[in-house]
Formats: structure tokens, C-alpha cells, sequence
């Protein structure tokens, strides 16, 4: 298990973390969200051994990671690199050696990552000769050659086109199927719920949310209630359970109402208001929860 | 150790197979051969210019003249004084030039008719008639003006590091090439050391290298191959200079006296055992100091462009070093070259250079290395900061006040 407690840090004046706690069961995927400059990188480089934290641990199974602890995890920055002239088999097996693999095992893992990232065709060519969206995918057989423990991807994504995003998906679960566990950033909402088991959201260097996506929901204090028709009688039989009005389209009424409320009274009463066609909970998305989260919308 | 192994092969057979090492090691070799070779390929067709004479004289004169300067001429021919010289008349003996030899009351005029007048040897037809004239002007004998004119200078050694003048001289060439290796290798490898940093900091590697291997291994592993580099490129060099140098003839000594760029003079023991492991000492020194302080500020930039900008100031020691370390094999007892021998990034060159020519007491060599080692580990302790922090530094470059910072912020 991964645990990041209170960490904080500071660069000169600037500081970017300010108080950081989460935890990771092991085999999970988490994902670690946040606005630009939020502290998720540093977040992930402080995990990573890369900057000490000025406050707060950051523990591995229980214990502070160390240097051979470190060589069992993987890496893929967010600012990318790769040895320009180096033959892109040549570096994926040079990462393989670093993180502890024998030349022999490294060079036939590393094939077999070359194959299943569709990048054979350049496998004796000079990583610089590749597009951007090869070479990434060369980065990421660098970090996941050794079948890492814990495994940090900062926005896989970015930069993939949909192709390549589904292959690098496909990577990230089949990993997760093998119990490796996963901490991801990413602004794409839509490829963590696929991913993520957990998440945590940070904004200007502090922990604002933690959980399954469940318990998120279950922290979130209004469900949306959707119901048509739209009309003064609903309007006001709603007012009894104190909903307010969040807004109309297509002749449907949207009500923030709270989340304790008793859903199935509620729909008994606006049957006996009005002769509705339709009702509706509507359970806050990952989207809702991270622009509450970071103070963007209520 | 297996990440040191494993960052310093790479890092060696990436550097190995970059096209700035080759072209480096072979266009030194080239050099090499060049300085070693050219002027032996060269001299006899320079020597050989204008060197085929006419001797234009009386026979009584020409008779005395033509061994004197058949010594380092080609005599193609005696004409009597009368004859009418043009260039037919070199034409038909094959002569570059017509020597003119005439007896006037205060000693002999020589006059030369060229061909080309670009290449006249007037100095050596002058050196060779010289016993000629001077017997026309004072009437001594022949053989008494010559044995005049070949008497020596004597010099007798009182030194105990050198037997003789020559050997002296070998040890002052062969310390004048070496310091001149010292300069190159040193310069020359530390900036590709500092490139090779900048370049990965630059293509954002340093990131996912340091998020596997502690940083203070990659810069000490980056440190070594640019050393190990050098050596190579050394031996190469050294190795070529020393076949050059053995197929040619004479003495080890004099064919270093002769050539300061000839390495023949190793062969001939022109310099002792001690000076040559004094070479390599200092040599290791002098390129962990400069290439670890050249690593640990090029993790400052953010451009390879700045490279230039900030390698300038840097490369000041290694040039200060290397001319007071010339000064030193020209005059090794002056006191800015005993002081510089125990300075830091100046003593590499300056107390090698100081061995090499003159007898240095060994509590001063012993001085100089333990001062040299402990700027070492200073110096190796100040780039570690720096590198540590600087390869994760992005954006603006740093000022001087963020340097601070980092260098006072605990590990």
C-alpha cells in the first residue's frame, strides 16, 4: 500500500505542496487530479524520491522508500524524453538494465513490448526519427519493462490519438490485471472512470477530495433530480423537500435537492402533483466532483 | 554499484559511437601524425630548393670554394669568371643559382644569380664560403680558420635530474607536449561532459533517469566516462606518437630536443618514471575538478544555446593553468609557479609542468596532490548540489541567490 502523509514542499518562496495525504491499496488504479500547477507533479516526484518533501512521509508497504524500493517502480513524467539517437530498442532495454533486468531478459521483454505497441517498424531507428505519439509509447514500455510494483503515469494521454490512446488503455489495464498498482494524472475524467478505482484532488497544493468514486458521491451534499413536465405544481411540491431549482431544458425541470433526501417520498408526491413522465437521481459525475473540488462550481 | 555499472557502460558506448568523439579522436590523430610527419616530408623538398650551383670564379678561388660549399650544396659545375651568366647558362648546367666568387682586396664579394630569387640559399653559401673570406682577409691557413669557426661552447651538467643539455632539452619538449595534451584532453573532454549534461536535461531524460538511479551516481558515472574517454583518446594519440616517433633515426633524447611534439623521448627515458605517474595523477586531478564543476552548472541551463555563455568564464582556470604551466617548464623556480603548483585547477598543469623540468621536493608533490584531493571532494560536493537540484530546475535560469539556496539546503 502507498501512503502519502501530509507532505509538504516548498521551492524558495513558492510553496507547492501544502498538505497532501492520500492512500493506495495495492493493485489499485488512482487517479490524481488537479487544475495546471496544482502540486500533482510534485506530488508524484515527491512519491517517486525525486524531491524531498520539507514535512510528511511517504511510505511503501510501511516502509520510506528507498533506493532498491525505487528501482521496482515506474515512471512516465509528464515532459517526456528519450535518447534522440539512441535506437529505440537500445533505450528500452537500457531503461530495462536500470531498473535491475539482465540484458538477455531485458532485450526479449523488450521485444515483446515492441510487438504489442506496434512499434517493430522502428525499433532500430533513432528514437528522435519517431512522432511524438511513437516516442511515447516507447516512454512507456521504458516504465513498465521491468513489470513495476507501483507504476506513475503523469497524463499518459496527452498527446495520443485515439488509436493509441485505446492501446495505451488496453496496456494500462492489462497491468492492473496483473496486480501492478497504478497512480495516473489526467484531465481526460472520462479515461480515469474507466481506469481508476480511487482518486484524490488536489488544488493549490492541499488534499480537497479522497475516495472510490462512491464514497466521493456519498461526501457530495445535493443530488440532481431531473422531472418533467416542468410545472408550477411540481415546481412547488418540490419546495417541501428543500429543492432549488438548478435549471430547465426541454421541458424537464432540474432540482439540486440534498442527498439524504427520501427519493422514494419525493416521487410519491410529485406523482400525486402532477402527471409526471419522468424522474430521475442523477448521482454527481467525477467531472461535478472535481469543480466542486477545486472551487470552480458548486 | 550494478546502477553505476549500468549508467556508466551506457553512457560510454553512447559517447563512443557519438559522431563529435570520432571526428575528435580522429581529427586529433590526424594532428598528431601531421606535426610528427610534415616537416620530415616536407624538409627535403624545402632544403632541396635553390641548392644546385654554379660556381662562377677563377680556378685558383673556385678551387677552394667548390668543397666548402659542396658540404650542403649540389655543385653542378665550375665556369671561369669571365663567363657571361644568364639564365642559359644555368639552363644548360641544371642550376638553380650561379654563385659569383670574386677576390677583392678586403676578402671575397659573392654574388648569387637566381633563377627564382624566392628561393636563394644565400645563408648557406655565406656560412660555407665564411672560411674562404676570412682567409682573404687575414691570410690565416684554411684548416686554422676552420677550427676556429668549429669551437664550442661546452656544457657540463651540475643537475641531478638531467645528465645533459640535450636531455634537458628532450625532458622541456617532451613536458611542453604533454601540457599541451593535458590542455586539450582536459578542456575538450569536460565540455563534452557538460554537454552531455545539458543534453539531458535539455531532452527531459534527467527525469526519468533520476526517478531510477540517485543523481550523485549519474554525475559521477558522467564524470568517469568523459575521463575514461580522455585516457583513450590519450593512448591513441601517445600511441601514435611513439610509432611515429621510433621509425625515425637518432636518440630518444635528441629527437625530442629536436621536436618537441616527438614522443620518441619516452622511449629514450627523457623523463623519469615519477614524472610520467606525476602526469597521470594530475592528469585524473586536474579533469575530475574541472569536469565535475562543468557537470554541476550545466544542470543550471535550460538551452544548449547557454552552454557557450556559461562554459566561458569556467574554462578561465584551465587556460590560466595551462600558460603558467608553459612558464613553468621555461622557468620553473619562479615564485608565481611555486605558488600556482599548490592552487587548485591550476596545479595539474603547473606542478607537472614544474617535475618535468626541475627537482620538486616530494613534500610538495605530496602537498599539492592532498590539496588537489581535498578541492575534489569540495568541489565534487558543490556539483552534487547542484546537479541534484538543478537537473529538476526548469523554466528561468536560476539566479545567483537560488544557487545559494540550493548549495545551503541539507541533503
Amino acid at each position: 500500500m502507498l501512503s502519502v502523509e501530509h507532505i509538504q514542499k516548498s521551492f524558495g518562496s513558492v510553496q507547492a505542496l501544502r498538505d497532501v495525504s492520500f492512500s493506495i491499496g495495492a493493485g489499485s488504479v488512482f487517479g490524481l487530479l488537479g487544475p495546471n500547477g496544482s502540486g500533482k507533479t510534485t506530488t508524484m516526484r515527491t512519491i517517486l524520491n525525486i524531491l524531498n518533501p520539507d514535512a510528511g512521509q511517504v511510505t511503501w508497504n510501511g516502509k520510506a522508500i528507498d533506493r532498491a524500493m525505487r528501482r521496482r517502480f515506474g515512471y512516465l513524467p509528464e515532459e517526456r524524453g528519450l535518447y534522440g539517437k539512441m535506437a529505440v530498442r537500445e533505450q528500452i532495454i537500457y531503461f530495462g538494465r536500470l531498473h535491475g533486468l539482465h540484458e538477455p531478459e531485458a532485450a526479449k521483454r523488450a521485444d515483446a513490448w515492441i510487438e504489442r505497441l506496434e512499434i517493430g517498424t522502428y525499433a532500430l531507428r533513432p528514437a528522435a526519427e519517431l512522432s511524438k505519439g511513437n516516442q511515447q509509447k516507447v516512454q512507456i514500455a521504458c516504465a513498465a519493462l521491468h513489470e513495476p510494483e507501483l507504476l506513475i503515469l503523469d497524463e499518459p494521454f496527452s498527446g495520443l490519438d485515439p488509436v493509441n490512446a485505446d492501446i495505451l488503455l488496453a496496456v494500462l489495464l492489462d497491468l492492473k490485471a496483473k496486480g501492478a498498482t497504478l497512480v495516473l494524472s489526467s484531465h481526460q475524467m472520462w479515461q480515469l472512470e474507466q481506469l481508476c478505482t480511487a482518486y484524490c484532488v488536489i488544488n493549490k497544493g492541499e488534499t480537497r477530495a479522497t475516495g472510490t468514486l462512491a464514497e466521493l458521491r456519498a461526501a457530495w451534499p445535493t443530488r440532481l433530480v431531473r422531472v418533467a413536465p416542468d410545472s408550477k405544481a411540481l415546481r412547488d411540491a418540490a419546495a417541501g423537500f428543500g429543492a432549488s431549482v438548478a435549471g430547465s431544458e426541454n421541458g424537464a425541470l432540474d432540482l439540486n435537492v440534498p442527498a439524504n433526501s427520501d427519493f422514494a417520498a419525493m416521487l410519491r408526491t410529485f406523482v400525486g402533483a402532477d402527471s409526471i413522465v419522468r424522474f430521475e437521481v442523477v448521482e454527481p459525475s467525477l467531472h461535478d466532483i472535481y469543480l466542486r473540488a477545486i472551487g470552480v462550481a458548486a | 554499484m550494478n546502477d553505476f555499472i549500468t549508467v556508466y557502460s551506457g553512457d560510454l558506448m553512447r559517447r563512443i559511437k557519438s559522431r563529435p568523439f570520432i571526428i575528435g579522436l580522429v581529427l586529433g590523430t590526424l594532428a598528431i601524425v601531421a606535426l610528427l610527419k610534415l616537416p620530415t616530408m616536407l624538409a627535403p623538398t624545402i632544403v632541396s630548393q635553390g641548392t644546385n650551383i654554379l660556381i662562377v670564379a677563377d680556378a685558383p678561388i673556385a678551387a677552394q670554394a667548390r668543397p666548402l660549399l659542396s658540404k650542403t650544396l649540389t655543385v653542378r659545375g665550375v665556369v671561369p669568371a669571365s663567363t657571361k651568366i644568364d639564365a642559359a647558362l644555368l639552363k644548360r648546367f641544371d642550376a638553380d643559382n650561379a654563385v659569383s666568387i670574386q677576390d677583392v682586396k678586403t676578402g671575397i664579394r659573392i654574388t648569387i644569380y637566381a633563377k627564382n630569387p624566392t628561393s636563394v640559399p644565400s645563408g648557406r653559401v655565406r656560412t660555407a664560403l665564411l672560411p674562404l673570406q676570412v682567409q682573404h682577409a687575414t691570410h690565416l691557413t684554411n684548416a686554422q680558420i676552420t677550427a676556429a669557426l668549429d669551437a664550442r661552447v661546452e656544457v657540463r651538467s651540475l643537475s641531478t635530474t638531467f645528465h645533459s643539455v640535450h636531455q634537458a632539452e628532450a625532458a622541456q619538449g617532451l613536458a611542453m607536449t604533454l601540457v599541451v595534451f593535458l590542455y586539450i584532453l582536459v578542456l575538450v573532454n569536460s565540455q563534452f561532459v557538460m554537454s552531455a549534461v545539458a543534453e539531458e536535461k535539455t531532452s527531459r531524460i534527467a527525469e526519468l533517469l533520476i526517478a531510477t538511479v540517485d543523481p550523485m551516481v549519474l554525475l559521477v558515472a558522467k564524470v568517469l566516462v568523459g575521463a575514461t574517454l580522455s585516457v583513450l583518446q590519450l593512448l591513441v594519440w601517445v600511441g601514435i606518437g611513439i610509432a611515429l616517433g621510433s621509425s625515425g633515426s637518432g636518440s630518444g633524447a635528441s629527437s625530442a630536443a629536436a621536436n618537441p611534439f616527438s614522443l620518441a623521448g619516452l622511449l629514450g627515458n627523457t623523463l623519469s618514471p615519477e614524472v610520467i605517474a606525476a602526469f597521470i595523477v594530475f592528469f585524473i586531478l586536474g579533469f575530475l575538478q574541472i569536469s565535475t564543476v562543468f557537470a554541476g552548472v550545466a544542470s543550471l541551463i535550460n538551452r544548449t544555446e547557454d552552454l557557450g555563455s556559461i562554459s566561458g568564464p569556467m574554462v578561465i582556470p584551465t587556460v590560466a593553468g595551462y600558460f603558467i604551466g608553459i612558464l613553468a617548464i621555461n622557468a620553473p623556480s619562479l615564485p608565481v609557479v611555486t605558488v600556482t603548483s599548490f592552487v587548485p585547477l591550476l596545479s595539474p598543469f603547473v606542478m607537472f609542468a614544474r617535475m618535468a623540468v626541475t627537482h620538486v621536493p616530494t613534500w610538495e608533490i605530496a602537498t599539492s596532490i592532498a590539496l588537489n584531493l581535498l578541492a575534489l571532494w569540495g568541489i565534487a560536493w558543490f556539483a552534487g548540489k547542484l546537479y541534484r537540484v538543478g537537473m529538476m530546475l526548469y523554466g528561468r535560469p536560476p539566479k545567483f541567490a537560488q544557487v545559494w539556496e540550493i548549495l545551503r539546503t541539507p541533503s
